[in-house]
């Protein structure tokens, strides 16, 4: 029997309430090895072990690699050009998401300071820092 | 465990297809059991691949196969891996026949998606990523794999015309292949001008969605009394997977589910990438077939790009890659591709793929990725 007890975040609506309504990141932290996920399962990718808690997400970090997408998929029609990006949050935790301000290349680099921002559409949305809040 | 031939093979042209994936399919399957000299009756177990069969309004379509073919009573089923899917039927015909469940078996991959419109394809392809954690976060299949250009760009020194180099390779292959969606060949200038899609990945890094089907029949070697062409021996045939999200990935550099899948087959089959001669890769886009030939173990990280641009992967070259054209240029029917690859060694070994021949055809390998790695086949084959 799989021990979930320590896990808060039952659903994958859980998440994506985060995102849409509730303004944080969700994570899930793994008790035997420390893994930081934002994506919602039963036991750690890492480890195995199914003692996972929730851990909060922090709502900054920094650039690993990005695209700028031309050709969109449904849910995005209206919005391209726009940058898909991974993102190393701050405190731990990898995580994917949009961002409808990056139109080309040049408006983003590997590296740069962003933060998590609520969207007017679902999904993990990401905004550039400006330089003066940069930690 | 029997010793497993892959005995007869059999493919439609890729590109447009006007008949329904299920037509193409069994069609397919007829000529690959015919090609093996063999009855349609003398099939143990039929492994379908069909992914995107619900965009035909058509699910199960296994038996429906089988019913064509005249051999109703032959059990099937239907495998989805995503665009892997048709090799992961190989490996479960394998397991069938070495395991001594089945004498022989049919695997059959074919998809039909160029009724529909580029934004309903490009939304079928992408729901085969974590739907609710990368496509609903703005993720498409090509800006996945851009995302995956992107780091490796940034980690090792590159050029576009290094991609390029890729791409107008596996056109020039396929310009040779008459089973390809593309037959022409392109230019650097032509691969540069071409639009960006997902940056770094211009129309040319990428590979089209095509319609297609492609059939290989497997049996015991025991039981193949006179095969009626040179059979390939299954050396090996190894699956892996690996987290699927981006997010969840430390390393962007390089699929893991390729490394695992990889290290188990050189292991089944007591070989080395060196004593490879030729070989088929999942290059759905440029940037994949370089991470599929440093994941093999064929080149060092960070140097495949440079190889290709130096002529080591042409068809004349050290390590003929791709000599089908590869899912770049031969095409892309998701769940033929697998199956495809397999045809590809099987014509070589044949002396059928005039015009593309590889110059050495002792030893093959097949990698198919299921998107962008979650899961992986390795098939190595060699000569009686």
């Amino acid at each position: 029997m799989v021990d979930d007890s320590a896990s808060a975040l039952h659903s994958i609506a859980d998440f994506v309430r985060g995102y849409e309504t509730d303004a944080r990141l969700r994570g899930f932290r793994c008790q035997n090895c420390s893994l930081v996920t934002a994506t919602w399962g039963l036991a750690c990718s890492r480890c195995g072990e199914p003692k996972l808690e929730e851990f909060a997400l922090s709502d900054r970090g920094r650039v690993v690699a990005f695209t700028v997408l031309s050709v969109p998929g449904e849910e995005f029609l209206n919005d391209a050009p726009y940058a898909y990006v991974v993102v190393d949050l701050d405190g731990g935790g990898r995580v994917t998401g949009w961002m409808p301000a990056v139109k080309a290349d040049s408006d983003l680099s590997i590296g740069a300071p962003v933060r998590f921002v609520p969207g007017y559409k679902p999904g993990v949305q990401f905004a550039k820092l400006p330089p003066g809040e940069e930690r | 465990m029997r010793e497993t031939w892959v005995v007869g093979a059999a493919s439609t042209r890729y590109g447009k297809m006007t008949e329904s994936a299920r037509e193409a399919a069994t069609r397919v399957s007829m000529e690959a059991i015919r090609d093996a000299g063999l009855e349609p009756k003398q099939i143990g177990h039929t492994f379908v691949a069909n992914c995107f069969g619900l965009a035909e309004h058509q699910a199960h379509v296994g038996p429906l196969i089988n019913n064509g073919l005249g051999i109703p009573e032959v059990p099937s089923v239907t495998l989805e891996s995503a665009c892997s899917s048709s090799s992961a039927g190989l490996h479960e015909a394998f397991v069938h026949v070495a395991g001594g469940f089945a004498d022989a078996a049919l695997v059959v991959g074919a998809e039909r998606l160029s009724h529909l419109d580029t934004l309903a394809a490009t939304s079928y392809f992408s729901i085969a990523a974590d739907y609710p954690f990368e496509t609903k976060n703005g993720a498409t299949f090509p800006g996945l794999y851009a995302t995956l250009a992107s780091a490796y760009r940034n980690a090792f020194r590159t050029t576009p015309e290094m991609f390029g180099s890729i791409a107008i390779k596996n056109h020039a292959n396929a310009a040779r292949n008459p089973h390809a969606h593309f037959q022409k060949e392109i230019t650097m200038e032509t691969y540069l001008a071409s639009p960006m899609i997902a940056s770094p990945l211009r129309l040319y890094d990428c590979c089209p969605f095509s319609d297609g089907a492609a059939a290989v029949v497997v049996a015991a070697k025991e039981v193949v009394h006179r095969p009626t062409a040179e059979p390939l021996v299954v050396r090996a045939s190894a699956r892996a997977g690996a987290v699927t999200d981006m997010q969840d990935r430390p390393d962007l550099l390089g699929l893991p589910s390729t490394r695992l899948a990889a290290a188990k087959a050189f292991r089944q089959a007591r070989l080395e990438p060196k004593q490879i001669d030729f070989l088929e890769v999942h290059d759905c886009f440029t940037i994949a077939e370089v991470m599929a030939l440093e994941d093999l173990g064929f080149f060092p990280q960070g140097t495949a790009a440079k190889e290709s641009a130096e002529g080591t992967t042409a068809r004349d070259g050290k390590l003929p890659v791709n000599p089908s054209g590869g899912l770049k240029a031969k095409g892309h029917p998701v769940s033929a591709t697998g199956a495809g690859q397999v045809v590809e060694i099987f014509e070589q070994v044949n002396g059928r793929a005039k015009g593309r021949e590889v110059p050495r055809t002792e030893t093959a390998l097949a990698h198919n990725v299921g998107a962008t790695g979650g899961s992986c086949s390795v098939h190595i084959f060699s000569r009686r």
